[in-house]
Parts: C-alpha cells; sequence; structure tokens
C-alpha cells in the first residue's frame, strides 16, 4: 500500500478521535474542525517520518498538540497549561473516592461523557486520553510532553474531580469564567 | 503497606501501569485488608461500567465531509503541469544556448538568460501563489484572523513577520475583506490576505521586497501578470513593499487595485498586463 493510502485509512480510523481531542484542546468547535484539517494536511506531508514505534493513533494526537501550540503562538493566545493552575479548584483528596454511590445511582454513560467534559481541559485531555483513547501513561507522556508523573497526577485529580461530579452535579469543578462547554 | 498508600496507587494498579517491584506489596495488602479489596472491586465495577462504554464523539457531519475533500485533494497527484512546462524549458533554453554560442553573441545570451531567469522566477512565484490561493479557497488553510477590518489585520502582522505589512488600497466593489493568516510562499513566509469578489475568492500575498528583488524583474512594467492553471497572477512592487495577487474573476482582477475609471499605464505592455 503507498503512503497515500495508508494515510487515508489513518485518516478515516482516527477521524473522530483527533475531532474529539482538537475539541478539547480548542473548546470550540469551529477551531477543531480548522485544527483537524491541519493535523491531517501536517500528517500527510510528514507521513514519511511516521515513527513505526508508537502507535499511529499517538502520532497523530501529537502532531495536532503541536499544531495547536504553533496556532496559539501565532495568535499570541495561551495555551491552556496556563490557564488554570493544577493545584487549585479541587478536593484534597488523598485517595480516589468511593465510587460506591455513583455504581448506586446507575448514571447514563451520556451523564459521564457530560461530566467529563466539564473537567479543566489539562485533567480533561489525560483522562479522555487514558479512559477514552486508551492511551498508555508513556503514550499520554509523549503526546502533551509532560513526565510521567504529570500525567499519572492529572489522572489522580481528573478522575476524583469526575466522581465529585458525577456524585453531586451541583459540584462546581471549575471556575465557570474559565470554561465553555461545547 | 498503609490503606493510604495502597489508595494512593490504586488507579496505577488497576491501569497496569504500576511497576513491578511496587505490585508485590500492594498484593500482599489487599490479601489481608478486606475494606482496600472491596474500594478495588468497585473500582473494576466503575470501570466496567461506566469507562469502558465511553467512545470518542462522533466528528459532526460537516467536519467529515471537509475531511474527506481534503484527503480527495492530497490523493491528486502533486501538478505535474508545471514540472512538464519547466522541463520542456530547458530543451529550448539548452537549444538557444547553443545557437547563440555558435553564433558567437556571447552578450546578447547573457541578457536572455537574466531575462530567462527572471521569468522562471516569476512562474515559480506564481505557480507557489496559485497553490497557496487554492487551499486558502478551499478552507484547506485556515485563516489566523477574520471578521477584522483591513487596518486591524495591519497591526495584528505587526511584529510577527520580518517586513512591515501595508494592505494596499483595494479599489473594486463589492470586495469583502475576509480575513489573514502567515503562510509560506516556496521558502518564505508573507502575509496572506484572502478577500471575496463576486462570489470569488481572491488571495494577495505581501511578499518580503528583498524575495521581490531576487525576482530579478525588470523594473516596467510595473504589474507583471500571468496565468497558472487558469488563476491570473498579478505581482508588482510598490512604496517597497512588494505584492502577488492570485484570482480567476479574468480582466477584473485588474480593477482589483484600479478602479473603473482609472486608466491604466499606458506604457505597459499588452502580453505582460493585457486588458481584457
Amino acid at each position: 500500500m503507498d503512503e497515500s493510502a495508508e494515510f487515508q485509512q489513518l485518516a478515516l480510523k482516527y477521524m473522530d478521535s483527533l475531532h474529539n481531542y482538537g475539541r478539547i484542546l480548542t473548546r470550540n468547535e469551529v477551531e477543531a474542525d480548522d485544527l483537524l484539517q491541519e493535523t491531517l494536511l501536517r500528517g500527510f506531508r510528514a507521513m514519511a517520518s511516521l515513527n513505526r514505534d508508537l502507535s499511529a493513533k499517538v502520532w497523530l494526537l501529537k502532531i495536532m498538540k503541536n499544531s495547536h501550540i504553533d496556532r496559539c503562538r501565532r495568535k499570541l493566545s495561551r495555551p491552556m497549561e496556563e490557564e488554570l493552575r493544577e493545584e487549585q479548584d479541587l478536593p484534597d483528596s488523598s485517595a480516589p473516592l468511593n465510587p460506591e454511590e455513583i455504581l448506586v445511582r446507575r448514571l447514563a454513560i451520556e451523564d459521564v461523557r457530560g461530566a467529563i467534559r466539564r473537567l479543566p481541559p489539562v485533567w480533561r485531555e489525560a483522562v479522555e486520553l487514558r479512559d477514552i483513547e486508551g492511551l498508555s501513561y508513556r503514550e499520554i507522556a509523549h503526546v502533551i510532553e509532560k513526565p510521567i508523573g504529570t500525567v499519572m497526577s492529572r489522572l489522580y485529580r481528573g478522575r476524583n474531580v469526575l466522581r465529585s461530579l458525577l456524585q453531586d452535579p451541583a459540584y462546581q469543578a471549575i471556575q465557570p469564567e474559565r470554561t465553555r462547554d461545547l | 503497606m498503609t490503606c493510604s498508600g495502597a489508595r494512593l496507587k490504586l488507579f496505577e494498579y488497576l491501569d497496569g501501569e504500576l511497576p513491578a517491584e511496587q505490585r508485590p506489596p500492594l498484593a500482599d495488602h489487599l490479601g489481608s485488608c478486606p475494606d482496600c479489596q472491596h474500594l478495588v472491586e468497585l473500582e473494576r465495577a466503575f470501570h466496567e461500567i461506566y469507562v469502558a462504554p465511553l467512545r470518542p464523539d462522533p466528528a459532526p457531519a460537516a467536519a467529515q465531509e471537509r475531511v474527506a475533500r481534503l484527503l480527495s485533494s492530497l490523493a491528486e497527484p502533486p501538478s505535474p503541469r508545471w514540472r512538464r512546462a519547466l522541463h520542456g524549458r530547458r530543451g529550448v533554453i539548452a537549444a538557444l544556448l547553443a545557437a547563440t554560442l555558435l553564433g558567437g553573441a556571447l552578450a546578447g545570451l547573457m541578457l536572455f538568460w537574466a531575462q530567462r531567469e527572471a521569468s522562471a522566477s516569476l512562474l515559480r512565484l506564481a505557480d507557489a501563489s496559485v497553490e497557496q490561493h487554492q487551499k486558502l479557497a478551499r478552507g484547506l488553510l485556515p485563516l489566523d484572523i477574520a471578521a477584522v477590518s483591513p487596518g486591524e489585520a495591519e497591526r495584528w502582522f505587526r511584529g510577527k513577520l520580518d517586513f512591515n505589512v501595508r494592505l494596499p488600497d483595494l479599489k473594486a466593489e463589492h470586495l469583502t475583506f475576509l480575513g489573514g493568516r502567515i503562510s509560506h510562499l516556496r521558502d518564505f513566509d508573507v502575509a496572506a490576505l484572502e478577500y471575496r469578489v463576486d462570489e470569488k475568492n481572491v488571495s494577495l500575498f505581501i511578499i518580503p521586497s528583498e524575495q521581490y528583488q531576487k525576482l530579478g524583474l525588470h523594473p516596467e512594467p510595473k504589474f507583471k501578470m500571468v496565468n497558472r492553471q487558469g488563476y491570473d497572477v498579478i505581482v508588482w512592487s510598490a512604496h517597497g513593499t512588494a505584492y502577488a495577487l492570485v484570482s480567476e474573476i479574468g480582466g477584473r482582477s485588474c480593477t482589483v487595485c484600479h478602479s473603473p475609471e482609472e486608466r491604466l499605464d499606458a506604457t505597459l505592455k499588452p502580453e505582460v498586463h493585457p486588458a481584457r
């Protein structure tokens, strides 16, 4: 199979994952759409440099992250890491919250999806890359260019806040002016 | 291991990411602590019921269509026409060179070469401009700024490029400024500005003056116009700023810069700046 045909297959296979990640990064449907286009264009041009040691999905997600950072630099806007100090706005829990109450409530999957969307961006990024995209800690660290310890911390905090949101939908995980629901 | 220590490692353990050397002490603790073991079972149930069924939200239909269009355009072979044209010209140049050498007209040859090189440079710039224009018009290259005035656009570009961006005073009626972005023509950055005239996109590239000078174009006529792949490309320089304008609106492309009442420079050669 030539590279062009292989790239088309990859793009179609991971289109939903990439668009979803674009939404997390940009928090804007239109910009997510543009970011997806730019990512695919860059990916196509860089197909020859595809790192076969990584999964193609991780490779494309990484291209999207880099494209997003470049776009932020061009627009002189702040990347999402700067928008939130990770130490704030979360329960100071030293252990995972007990999910028993959530299991008893028998929530719909859409409720869980909605709660994930309400997570602060950097935690949502880690939770989605792990729990929805199935990336390993090492792969997440590669995509977001952070140490594995940071990935673990973000996952830990994100999952705890997610449980708080599912136990009590009125729980305010984040300050409203810092987020926009999609 | 204490309960709090065990619970701090719970997510890593369930994710299969706990380092091998940390697994035995945690397993020992779970074997002897019913509360922590119960928490592990609850977390496994939580994952099975609420996490495992999660899938990424599907991309909207419009995004899927754009991706399909992009992939379709990427699958097309890269414009072989200009490559063939350039290849053909190499033969012409070689033949002319040989003839000129045989005639001993070395000075004439040098002049011819300079002109031909300038022409080839202009064509290369025009081809690159057309390629960028197509991507901008198809939405493959998103605009960095949109819905702003030309003045705001000038201010936005300030400091982002190594040269001053000065938008020309464009005269065409029904001309709408869509926005702009920093783009690449061949191997240098340009300010790409997108306009709309009568439902057709017009791209204006503001290029560094030194790149324009490298083209080695004769100062007269001021406006150089070539048609590439069905697009009119007009290249010119004014007040130390160089421009390349790409459109498919035929003779009206001249009126983007000249008002309909304004007379064009009578010294312009028809084949370079035809009055269509």
